[in-house]
């Protein structure tokens, strides 16, 4: 059967709006309604989107979300989401023009999970909920048609990976034994957020026989240890994801969130002497570095895998069964891209 | 529906910028060499060096560094550039 001769999805395709999937046509009436979610004008700017630093109004980021699929009340979040990765210490410049992997990560926290079925338990990095596909993929939408990082042209990742379609997860905070992640970042219990994280894909940790908090966190920082390469240095925010039951063996064991960070941080430098370049592989330590060392076989000073402690970023999301945790590799570079986190900003009562 | 009424998602004020007029020689001229401090990125610059060298006379070739890949040239060292040179060139390595 023949397409209709001005088939609505095919139109946008060679508009070269979409990510590759079909999009939602954005009619006035559907953008109309998705301003209206927000509850701000539709001609209000939010932000200036890196690197082509487009101007992202309420109603851009509307007919973006639109395309997505969202529905009107997800809006507030999107635009939470906007202003996280917009804000200059996220570093969306270079998170969209590196060859490196990464994709912005979108992590809400507080009432809006439950509010909009967001999910943050069993497959929360998977298929099956609009809105963490929707938010997600309007906020790459976003990247790409008002930021101008779209594939083939700005956008020039050797590989990239599957988050770059879209990357949002709420945490389980009914499952987090600590505070979470944006009550640590100073917000409210009761408010909602959005993080923005500079984030590779999840790395999955097994570890089904420790019973302890020690056991449990030095399986995990071997898996911390190879990040990027396994002689790499000194790098930035990076996010470890507690499944609900690892985190209870922590927990359990009276462990803080600064415990997890002391110990893996300590734990995680090694001596100049096996991170010289070209033993055990060619990369290592730079030149600039080893210049300080004039005779690094033997130089047992430690070099720390994070620059400081607080660059151990932990979360707790997933399913209430499975002794399965991830790590998660941020954009590591100096002066590179920090976690943000932006209240949501909603019309609506307890969001 | 017709596809005229969707909206754009694309921001209209983006605009594709002009490039500079070339140089019609590289003789007498100031070259900046701008690193954008890759790993390996003073290789490549070094051979370019060595041929600007062999193959034209410059009035000078100056070496500059951004101080990180990950973000745009500070707004000082643009200035700088644009005021002592007639030419940049910005390599990539790795």
């Amino acid at each position: 059967m023949a397409l209709p001769e001005r088939d609505p999805f095919e139109a946008l395709f060679e508009r070269g709006v979409t990510d590759g999937l079909p999009v939602v046509p954005p009619t006035r009436e559907r953008v109309a309604a998705m301003v209206a979610g927000s509850g701000r004008e539709a001609d209000e700017l939010i932000a200036l989107v890196p690197p082509n630093f487009g101007r992202a109004t309420v109603e851009k980021i509307a007919i973006n979300a639109v395309m997505a699929g969202c529905r009107p009340e997800y809006l507030p979040v999107v635009i939470a989401g906007v202003l996280a990765m917009c804000d200059d210490a996220f570093d969306l410049h270079g998170v969209s023009a590196t060859t490196n992997f990464h994709s912005p990560l979108f992590i809400v926290n507080g009432p809006a999970r439950t509010a909009l079925d967001i999910n943050c338990g069993a497959g929360a990095f998977g298929p099956g909920w609009r809105a963490n596909a929707t938010i997600g993929r309007a906020l790459r939408l976003i990247v790409a048609n008002v930021g101008g990082a779209s594939a083939r042209t700005m956008s020039m990742s050797t590989m990239a990976h599957p988050g770059r379609y879209t990357y949002c997860i709420g945490e389980h905070e009914e499952e987090n034994p600590w505070d979470s992640l944006a009550v640590e970042h100073g917000f409210a219990q009761d408010e909602s957020t959005v993080a923005a994280f500079a984030a590779e894909a999840p790395h999955g940790v097994y570890d089904h026989r420790s019973a302890t908090a020690k056991d449990l966190l030095i399986t995990i920082s071997r898996s911390l240890e190879v990040i990027s390469h396994h002689k790499s240095t000194h790098h930035g925010d990076t996010l470890v994801v507690l499944s609900p039951e690892h985190a209870r063996t922590i927990a359990g064991d009276g462990w803080s969130k600064a415990d997890m960070r002391e110990f893996l941080w300590h734990r995680l430098r090694k001596p100049v002497s096996e991170l010289i370049p070209g033993l055990d592989g060619g990369d290592g330590l730079p030149a600039h570095v080893m210049a300080k060392f004039p005779h690094p076989e033997t130089d047992a000073t430690l070099i720390p895998k994070f620059r400081e402690p607080g660059n151990l970023k932990f979360l707790v999301a997933g399913g209430t069964a499975g002794r399965f945790s991830a790590v998660i590799p941020g954009w590591t570079f100096p002066r590179m891209s920090r976690l943000v986190i932006k209240k949501v900003q909603s019309p609506r009562e307890g969001l | 529906m017709t596809t005229e009424e969707f909206l754009d998602p694309t921001d209209s004020v983006a605009v594709p910028r002009k490039t500079a007029a070339r140089l019609a020689t590289l003789d007498g001229k100031v070259i900046t060499l701008l690193d954008i401090s890759k790993a390996k990125g003073d290789h490549l610059l070094d051979r370019v060096e060595e041929l600007l060298l062999e193959r034209a006379k410059p009035k000078a070739i100056v070496r500059r560094k951004k101080p990180t890949f990950a973000r745009p040239a500070p707004e000082d060292l643009r200035a700088e550039i644009l005021k002592t040179s007639d030419a940049v060139i910005e390599a990539l390595a790795d």
